[in-house]
């Protein structure tokens, strides 16, 4: 067993564990999902050391790492040929940072759901289902088993939020399930078009290997999805950008891109802590990883079409998103929103299509996951405490909850891409990738990267208003002295949690190199993929 | 030692901006263990020491100096931390460093006893090691991301009271304008990294940079978008009309605070930065970079004559110069912005530190007597001379520096902007003539104001009656100190042995710059006498109208309160700007709420209206049929079984209907 696989089934051990444990040892739930997470991460991070740099991963199978391949489906289906499923596993420059980035989301989550009372042995062993699920989406390389992992984490989620969520938890629940499969319907139709022009030049067998997919001579003439001589149309679009709409509408979905992210806040403001941070920490990078590894690596000449609309959405995104947030008095939709505006700048990136723009695209998106988890994580500080979120029933928390303000503090400078952070580096190159992408001639306009740009100073402008009308002046409660009491500083459980990811927001503000240089080849070679059909 | 003793330049400059930053490490670990700032001051001290022994001295007329890190490589591009010395840096470094110092010592008693000291010392030390970065970066994005951190300093210290509503209300404004700035700044990056694929300054404007081996034309729009995107930059943070009003109300923070960060070093950065990137802007980018620097001069030298605030005054003072400074970077003798830049440093961080003595004073009196007053509103002043007198000697010193009287250094670095905006207008002719000319007036109006400013507060006669036990009394030594060394620094002989012509001055000797225009013998002579002549006048002026008392305008007319209110430009930006904003945001969330999300749930809702649509026809009409059919056979069968009923007679009658059936069927057919 390779070791993907294990980081990839690690977590299903803890779920058996788990449900296999009497409830009387209910208290151990916990530690075991810790501790099996503790040594998923020590895993993801020994994969992270031993990354080879130069490697192109992408479309070459040789420019992966750690590559599983293993026959796993093989049924002759007469006159339709010899269906072809193989358990394909591998990382490149793409995925493995994201690997590192769940690992340590999912521990992050864990650290937050501490104090989680209700129905324990589900509870975890939903959260270790939906552990597998993420790992295996960001190392499958069969279409198949993609699909699979991918159906399979929506399953927990909704339990999570249904069953754990707040007042109006099924509601949300049903929202984020319906939307979600709503795009991955119709993602199966395109797989299974694919998988019928496709064909393993090895074997001659029809194939869902993603690597056969992305090499154009692997084609079948006058199939549905061919690259040449391909007059097939539905509603008259071409086949070809067809199936890039469709997969690019399913991962839009997740992202989420504007309009189809009104599933976002709904399913923030009822989850709990956890899901929450799992969902934006997450959750949404899996929308710009298939982006990035399905949509533009299979479809690359319906990219460079399309990439102008991709760039307008992004910019639709960004600015929509922060004007929402600046209307929020619920402080953890105000977040919901700004993960809109945040993510925006991930497909904005993503459609430049130069190596700056989509090395900022990626590092945004690590940026954002540990950033927006810190700020679920730190609503939840509060809402535990009182039950409310409101940001006009508190004033004054500086002088009350001093260690508090100072982790609110950072990590909204750090958000709103104060040098040094994280996020500014992969604003800053998005930014500058966009708006060298006219130079390059991919056909992103200029002014989306000023529009972009504008995006930064909203959310400036909402993170320190809140930060000035829940903070700072003299301290007032809706509450009175019930909450004084309540609102007690962060504990050192919590300070555990926040540190390590505010000093990693520093760490790679201050020194991107630790992520560059694994993405760097993947993404040269991404970018060359792609520009090729310019 | 020998080893020690040969530090090399470029390490030196290293240490000078880790220092702070060591410090402020330090500082935030300890917290509230430690509030004497003794790291801060050592740091600093240090710094200083070495910026000028090792750095300043070494490289200043020598050879510059530039050193590359590798930092990370983004695809192909690889981004360096460089550090570049040449006389300008080292300059700028320098005088960083020794303005800090004094407000350093300055602030051990200024701040005394203030419960939030631990973070006071935490924020002056960062500021410092992001002012001192800023000055010797050779990379264009690690100068923005200094610039960007010295604003979050700023923003730090200004809300450094966060329990004071009016100061966190500032804070935000001072970040998110210079957020503005920021945004030109960023976007200039990106114009520079998408014209020549780098952004290091030396390779771009440097000897033989990128920018001369003509790949570009310097005309060109993108080029010209460039300039004023950095412009832009500059325009916020050094608080050019109308990006500007964010300072007046960073005046909340310390005042040590504010001679430092918005009066001395901050705001210049904006100056710098062009001075830095000057070979990059063409002709209409520097005439547009000439007349704002000439707007902001003259509105805020209005604006400062009609504040009541002591630190206002000062704080549009400091506008007001800063738009000097503008309008030599614009006429391309930025040379002499840069020489005002220094002096400027000297004389307004003293005004601030001599007014934050008075204040401190004030407020010790009001603490004392119990009356409740302002203790920064001039009104309240008067006589001060008599219990302050040194501090009022160095004020006044600083004052006719700032008016630019012979002898102080303002002389020199004023005359070298008015007469070189003469000497650039006459050879530009046409409109142009009016820059100098408006200069000459703010030149008068300065001199106007700080005149106002010293005969209300330091002359006259105590407004309170405080009968014998007057608390006011000299500030304590570790204040007077800073602000003598200040004072002497704001004399001519610090930066030239002649007191009465820049052509001297070590400064503008340093920096060489090829001036576009020839120089006129006649005005050097001619407007040193006319400025001195009428800053006299208007001393004499204010000295009757302030002092004597015969104030002959009515100091309620709403012309003095539309000055004292900026013109309201504030309420205009409100509804202009940020009012709208918010409308645009709470529009969009409603749409989000009722459109986007109506949508969904329209649709969720159709489709849950289908589908009982869908369960009636299947319960009443497909099932209807089906039961239909079933209750059809069922009745027909009840009645033919009524038929059946076993008994001949009515079997013989149904025989004989149906044969009589078919006997009237066939008689009629």
């Amino acid at each position: 067993m390779g070791l993907l696989s294990l980081l990839i089934f690690l977590p299903l051990l803890a779920t058996a564990l788990i449900l296999l444990l009497p409830a009387t040892m209910r208290q151990s739930y916990k530690y075991i999902a810790l501790g099996i997470t503790v040594v998923q991460f020590a895993l993801s991070g020994w994969l992270y050391s031993q990354f080879d740099n130069a490697a192109s991963g992408i479309n070459q199978i040789n420019g992966f790492q750690f590559v599983e391949q293993l026959p796993w489906i093989r049924l002759d289906l007469g006159s339709l040929g010899q269906l072809e499923i193989d358990y394909f596993l591998g990382v490149d420059g793409v995925s493995l940072p994201l690997l590192v980035l769940s690992a340590f989301v999912m521990l992050m989550a864990i650290g937050a759901s501490w104090n989680v009372t209700k129905s324990t042995k589900g509870y975890f062993s939903l959260l270790m289902l939906l552990n597998m699920a993420v790992m295996g989406i960001f190392c499958a390389l069969d279409f198949f088993l993609f699909y699979i992992f991918y159906e399979v984490m929506l399953l927990p989620l909704y339990f999570l939020i249904g069953i754990w969520g707040g007042v109006n938890r099924e509601y949300a629940a049903i929202k984020f399930f319906i939307y979600t499969l709503f795009g991955s319907v119709f993602m199966l139709l395109i797989i299974v078009g694919l998988y019928f022009s496709v064909i393993n030049p090895e074997t001659g067998a029809n194939t869902f290997n993603m690597l056969h997919m992305m090499n154009p001579n692997n084609y079948v003439d006058g199939s549905f999805f061919a690259y040449l001589n391909n007059y097939y149309e539905v509603l008259g679009i071409p086949a070809r950008m067809l199936g890039f709409i469709v997969l690019f509408i399913a991962f839009a979905i997740k992202i989420p891109i504007v309009p189809l992210h009104t599933w976002l806040p709904d399913a923030h403001v009822e989850a709990p802590t956890p899901v929450s941070i799992i969902l934006a920490g997450i959750l949404l990078k899996i929308g710009g990883y298939g982006i990035i590894r399905v949509c533009l690596s299979i479809f690359p000449d319906a990219a460079v079409d399309a990439n102008w609309w991709l760039g307008l959405i992004g910019v639709i995104s960004i600015l929509y998103g922060a004007l929402n947030a600046l209307a929020q008095k619920d402080l953890k939709r105000l977040i919901a929103y700004s993960s809109v505006s945040h993510m925006g700048f991930v497909l904005l990136g993503v459609a430049s299509l130069t190596a700056e723009g989509i090395s900022g695209a990626l590092f945004q998106m690590l940026s954002h996951g540990f950033l927006s988890a810190a700020l679920f994580f730190l609503v939840g500080v509060i809402y535990d405490r009182v039950h409310d979120r409101n940001i006009y029933n508190f004033r004054g928390l500086a002088t009350h909850m001093p260690a508090y303000t100072g982790f609110v503090a950072v990590a909204f400078f750090a958000s709103l891409g104060l040098p040094g952070f994280s996020a500014f580096i992969g604003e800053a190159f998005v930014i500058i990738g966009t708006f060298n992408a006219e130079s390059v001639g991919t056909g992103v306009s200029r002014w989306m990267a000023i529009a972009g740009s504008v995006g930064i100073l909203l959310s400036a402008s909402y993170l320190l208003w809140t930060l000035q009308r829940m903070f700072f002046g003299q301290t007032r409660f809706k509450g009175g002295e019930d909450w004084a009491t309540l609102l007690t500083d962060v504990s050192a459980r919590e300070r555990t949690i926040l540190f390590p990811t505010l000093t990693l927001a520093l760490l790679l503000g201050i020194m991107p190199s630790l992520v560059f240089d694994k993405m760097n080849a993947t993404v040269l070679n991404l970018v060359s993929l792609v520009t090729q059909y310019l | 030692m020998n080893y020690l003793l040969n530090i090399s330049p470029i390490v030196a400059s290293m240490l000078v901006v880790l220092l702070p930053f060591v410090a402020f490490i330090i500082q935030a670990i300890l917290g509230k263990k430690s509030t004497s700032g003794i790291f801060s001051l050592v740091a600093i001290l240090l710094s200083t020491i070495l910026s000028g022994v090792f750095v300043f001295a070494e490289v200043w007329n020598g050879k510059p100096l530039h050193a590359d890190y590798t930092w990370f490589t983004i695809g192909e591009k690889t981004f360096n931390i460089g550090i570049l010395l040449n006389n300008m840096t080292v300059l700028m470094q320098f005088i960083v460093c020794i303005i800090a110092l004094p407000v350093h010592i300055y602030s051990k008693s200024y701040l005394k006893g203030d419960s939030g000291l631990h973070r006071y010392w935490m924020y002056l030390s960062l500021f410092c090691f992001a002012m001192l970065g800023l000055t010797i970066s050779k990379n264009l994005l690690v100068m923005y991301i200094f610039w960007e951190l010295v604003g979050f300093a700023s923003y730090l210290l200004i809300g450094f009271w966060f329990t004071k509503e009016s100061a966190v209300q500032a804070n935000k404004k001072a970040f998110l304008i210079n957020r503005i700035g920021d945004l030109g700044f960023l976007i200039g990056l990106a114009i520079l990294f998408s014209t020549f694929g780098t952004l290091d300054l030396v390779e771009i404007v440097g000897k033989d940079g990128l920018f001369f081996q003509s790949i570009i034309d310097i005309n060109s729009g993108l080029i010209t978008a460039a300039g004023i995107c950095f412009f832009l930059g500059a325009m916020a943070k050094s608080a050019q009309f109308p990006l500007h009003l964010w300072l007046p109300d960073a005046m909340e923070g310390p005042t040590s605070v504010s001679s430092l960060i918005h009066a001395a070093t901050m705001v210049a950065a904006g100056v710098f930065l062009l001075s830095s990137i000057f070979p990059l802007f063409n002709g209409t980018v520097l005439l547009i970079i000439a007349i704002i620097g000439t707007i902001t001069a003259i509105t805020s030298a209005f604006f400062a004559v009609a504040q009541y605030d002591i630190k206002k005054v000062l704080a549009f003072s400091t506008i007001s110069q800063l738009g000097y400074m503008m309008v030599a970077v614009g006429i391309g003798a930025w040379d002499a912005a840069m020489f005002h830049l220094a002096t400027h440093a000297f004389f307004k961080c003293l005004l601030f530190l001599s007014a934050g003595a008075v204040i401190h004073e004030m407020a010790h009196l009001k603490a004392h007597t119990n009356l409740d007053f302002d203790p920064q509103d001039l009104r309240n002043m008067g006589g001060l001379r008599q219990y302050m007198p040194k501090t009022f000697v160095m004020m006044a010193i600083a004052s006719l520096a700032l008016a630019g009287f012979p002898l102080t250094s303002g002389f020199l670095s004023k005359d070298a902007i008015v007469i070189s905006a003469f000497e650039w207008a006459i050879q530009q002719g046409g409109l142009t003539i009016v820059i100098p000319i408006v200069l000459v007036i703010v030149s008068i109006l300065t001199a106007f104001y700080i005149g106002r400013l010293i005969f209300k507060a330091f002359f006259g006669t105590l407004r309170f009656d405080v009968g014998d036990k007057v608390h006011l009394h000299e500030a304590p030594k570790t204040m007077l100190i800073p602000m003598a060394f200040l004072a002497v620094c704001s004399l001519f002989i610090v930066f030239s042995w002649n007191p009465f012509s820049y052509a001297n001055a070590a400064i503008l000797n340093g920096l060489v710059v090829n001036y576009t225009f020839p120089e006129i013998h006649a005005l050097h002579t001619i407007i040193p006498i006319v400025l001195t002549a009428t800053a006299l006048i208007s001393w004499v002026i204010g000295y009757s109208w302030y002092v004597k008392g015969k104030y002959p305008l009515n100091a309620n007319s709403s012309w003095i309160d539309f000055a004292q209110n900026q013109f309201d430009m504030n309420e205009w930006m409100m509804r202009a700007f940020v009012n709208p904003t918010f409308k645009i945001g709470k529009i969009s969330f409603w749409f989000d709420k009722y459109i986007v999300d109506g949508i969904v749930n329209g649709s969720a809702y159709i489709t849950r209206q289908v589908s009982a649509l869908i369960t009636w026809i299947d319960k009443y009409i497909v099932d209807g049929i089906v039961n239909g059919v079933a209750s059809l056979a069922y009745e027909l069968g009840n009645a033919l079984r009524t038929f059946q009923n076993g008994r001949l007679q009515s079997y013989l009658g149904l025989t004989m209907t149906v044969v009589l059936i078919g006997i009237i069927y066939l008689i009629l057919k």
